[in-house]
C-alpha cells in the first residue's frame, strides 16, 4: 500500500475540494434562492481571477488583489442579477437559463478580447515548502484550503446568526411570505447573487497560482461545481460543500492508480449514481 | 383606514373578484364571510399585494396602495395571516419571529418587549423557541403565524381563515388573541367559515358571493337574521 502517496493525494484532495466547496457554495446558494441554474458562474470566476491579476500588477499586494476582485465581481454579479434576471422573476426557469448561459459567453468573449489567448500567471502570496515523504510541498496550497474553508465558516455563521442570513433562509424556503413579513425580496436576491459572485472571484484569484488564468478557466471549474452542486442537493449548502470535498477526495485517491484525465471520470460515476439511486442529493435527509 | 373600491382581480383568465368594496376602520374587527371559492382568500392577497387588481383602488390610512410590493404594504403596518399559515418551516420559531422583528427601527429594548408579549399571549412558543417550525404541531404553527404577524407592530392584521382545522380548545385560544389584538387597538379583517365565531368577535361583517360582496350588515344584526345566514352560507 503506497501511504505516502495516499496522504499527498488526501491532501490535494483535500485542497482542491475547498476550492471547489467555494465556487459550489455560490451557486447553490444562487439556486436555492432563486432556482436560477447560474451557468456565468465559471465566468465570475475567471473574471475574478484576471482583476486579481490586473489588481496585483497594480499594486503588488495579493491580499489587497483578493479583497479588491471579490469587491469587483461581487457589484459585477449584483448589476447582471438586476439587468439580466430580476425582469425574467416569475417567468419560465428555461428563460434563465438563456440568460445567464449568454451573459457566459459574452464574459468569456470579453475576456478574450481584453486579456488576450495568453494565459497570465498570479504569483502566489509566499512560495515557501516544507517536506512531505518524497515531495516539497507548497504551502500555499494549504493556505487555500485554511482560507476556503475560513471563507465557507464566515458565510455559514452569517446565514445562521446574521439578520440578513435570517431574510436569506426565509426568502429561500417561501418568497411570498417572506415579502409579506417586510423582507425586500428583490434586494435579498441581488445581494446573494452578489455574494455568490464575489466567492467565485475569492476563489478564482485564490486557484490562479495554481493554474494559468485564461479566458476559458471557468469551464472545467464550473462543470465540476455543478456536478457537486447536483450530488449535495440542490440549493443544499452543507451538501454541497461535503460533495464537492467527497469528489474531490475520490478523484485524488483514484489518480494514484489511472491518470488524473481518468480519474476525473469518478465524479461523473458519483453523480449518475446519485441521480439513480437519491436524485435529490447525496446528503439530503430522506424526506419523512 | 382600509378601503378596497370596485377591485377587479384575475388569476391568468379567471375572473376571481368581481368589483369588490370593503372598508376596514382603525381599530375594528371586520368579519368576511362565504362559502369556499368565493374570493375571500384572493381578497386578502389582493390586499396584501401578493396579486395585482386589474381595475379598482386600495388606499391605507389615505394613501394609494393599489400595486404596492408586499414588503412595502408589510412595512406600511399590513400583517398577514395566510390560510395555509406559511410558517418558514427550516427556521426556529425565535427566527421565524425574527423575520418580522428584525427592523432597523426597532430597538433592543422595544425588540424584547415584543418578544415577551407574544411569548406572553402564546407561552409554547416560547418554550419552543429553539425548535424548527416545521415540527410544529397545527394549532402551535397557527399561533406562529399570527405572533409573527404581531412582529411587525401592524395597524392591520388580515386574519385567513385562523381556526381552520383546528381543535375546539385552539379555537377558543386563537378567539382569545383576536381579542387581545383588538383591545391594542389593531384592526382585523378576518376571513372565516366559522360563523358563530365570527359573529362574535367582529362588529361589522360583509357576505362575499361568486367573486362580489352581497350582503353587509353589523354582526348584531346578521345574528339576528338567520334568512340571509341560511341563505349565503348554508348554515
Amino acid at each position: 500500500m503506497p501511504f505516502d502517496q495516499i496522504l499527498i493525494q488526501l491532501i490535494n484532495g483535500i485542497v482542491s475540494g475547498m476550492i471547489l466547496a467555494l465556487v459550489a457554495s455560490g451557486l447553490t446558494l444562487i439556486f436555492g434562492i432563486m432556482d436560477v441554474v447560474n451557468f456565468a458562474h465559471g465566468e465570475l470566476f475567471m473574471l475574478g481571477a484576471y482583476a486579481g491579476v490586473t489588481i496585483l500588477a497594480a499594486t503588488g499586494n495579493f491580499w489587497v488583489a483578493l479583497l479588491a476582485a471579490c469587491v469587483i465581481i461581487a457589484l459585477l454579479g449584483a448589476a447582471l442579477q438586476v439587468v439580466a434576471l430580476r425582469p425574467l422573476v416569475g417567468r419560465d426557469p428555461l428563460t434563465t437559463i438563456l440568460a445567464t448561459f449568454g451573459i457566459s459567453l459574452v464574459l468569456q468573449n470579453y475576456a478574450l478580447w481584453q486579456f488576450g489567448p495568453v494565459a497570465r500567471k498570479i504569483q502566489e502570496p509566499f512560495t515557501g515548502h516544507f517536506r512531505l515523504f518524497y515531495l516539497e510541498y507548497p504551502w500555499y496550497r494549504i493556505l487555500i484550503a485554511v482560507l476556503s474553508a475560513a471563507i465557507i465558516g464566515m458565510l455559514w455563521l452569517f446565514m445562521k446568526y446574521g439578520k440578513y442570513g435570517i431574510w436569506i433562509r426565509a426568502t429561500t424556503q417561501d418568497r411570498i411570505m417572506a415579502s409579506a413579513m417586510g423582507i425586500p425580496v428583490p434586494l435579498v436576491h441581488t445581494a446573494v447573487f452578489a455574494i455568490g459572485a464575489a466567492m467565485a472571484a475569492a476563489s478564482g484569484v485564490l486557484f490562479g497560482p495554481l493554474v494559468g488564468v485564461n479566458h476559458a478557466m471557468g469551464l472545467d471549474v464550473i462543470l465540476r461545481a455543478f456536478i457537486v452542486v447536483v450530488v449535495g442537493g440542490m440549493g443544499n449548502l452543507g451538501g454541497s460543500i461535503l460533495a464537492a470535498i467527497f469528489i474531490s477526495l475520490l478523484e485524488a485517491l483514484a489518480s494514484i492508480w489511472v491518470s488524473p484525465a481518468q480519474a476525473v471520470i469518478v465524479s461523473f460515476v458519483v453523480l449518475i449514481l446519485t441521480l439513480l439511486f437519491r436524485p435529490t442529493g447525496l446528503f439530503v435527509p430522506t424526506p419523512k | 383606514m382600509l378601503a378596497l373600491e370596485n377591485v377587479h382581480t384575475y388569476y391568468g383568465k379567471s375572473h376571481v373578484l368581481h368589483g369588490v368594496s370593503i372598508r376596514v376602520e382603525a381599530g375594528e374587527v371586520v368579519g368576511l364571510l362565504g362559502r369556499n371559492g368565493v374570493g375571500k382568500s384572493t381578497t386578502l392577497k389582493t390586499i396584501m399585494g401578493l396579486v395585482r387588481p386589474s381595475a379598482g383602488r386600495i388606499s391605507f390610512e389615505g394613501q394609494d396602495i393599489t400595486g404596492l410590493a408586499p414588503h412595502r404594504l408589510a412595512r406600511l403596518g399590513i400583517g398577514y395571516v395566510p390560510e395555509d399559515r406559511r410558517i418558514f418551516r427550516l427556521l426556529t420559531v425565535l427566527e421565524n419571529l425574527r423575520t418580522g422583528l428584525d427592523r432597523a427601527e426597532v430597538t433592543p429594548s422595544r425588540r424584547q418587549e415584543l418578544l415577551e408579549k407574544v411569548y406572553a399571549s402564546f407561552p409554547v412558543l416560547r418554550e419552543r423557541r429553539h425548535q424548527a417550525g416545521g415540527t410544529l404541531s397545527g394549532g402551535e404553527q397557527q399561533m406562529l403565524a399570527i405572533a409573527r404577524a404581531m412582529m411587525l407592530e401592524p395597524k392591520i392584521v388580515l386574519l385567513d381563515e385562523p381556526t381552520e382545522g383546528l381543535m375546539p380548545r385552539m379555537v377558543a385560544h386563537i378567539r382569545e388573541i383576536i381579542d387581545v389584538l383588538h383591545r391594542d387597538a389593531v384592526a382585523i379583517l378576518l376571513v372565516e367559515q366559522n360563523v358563530p365565531l365570527t359573529l362574535a368577535v367582529a362588529g361589522r361583517v360583509y357576505i362575499m358571493e361568486k367573486g362580489a360582496v352581497r350582503h353587509h350588515a353589523t354582526a348584531t344584526e346578521l345574528g339576528a337574521n338567520a334568512a340571509v345566514i341560511h341563505q349565503y352560507l348554508g348554515v
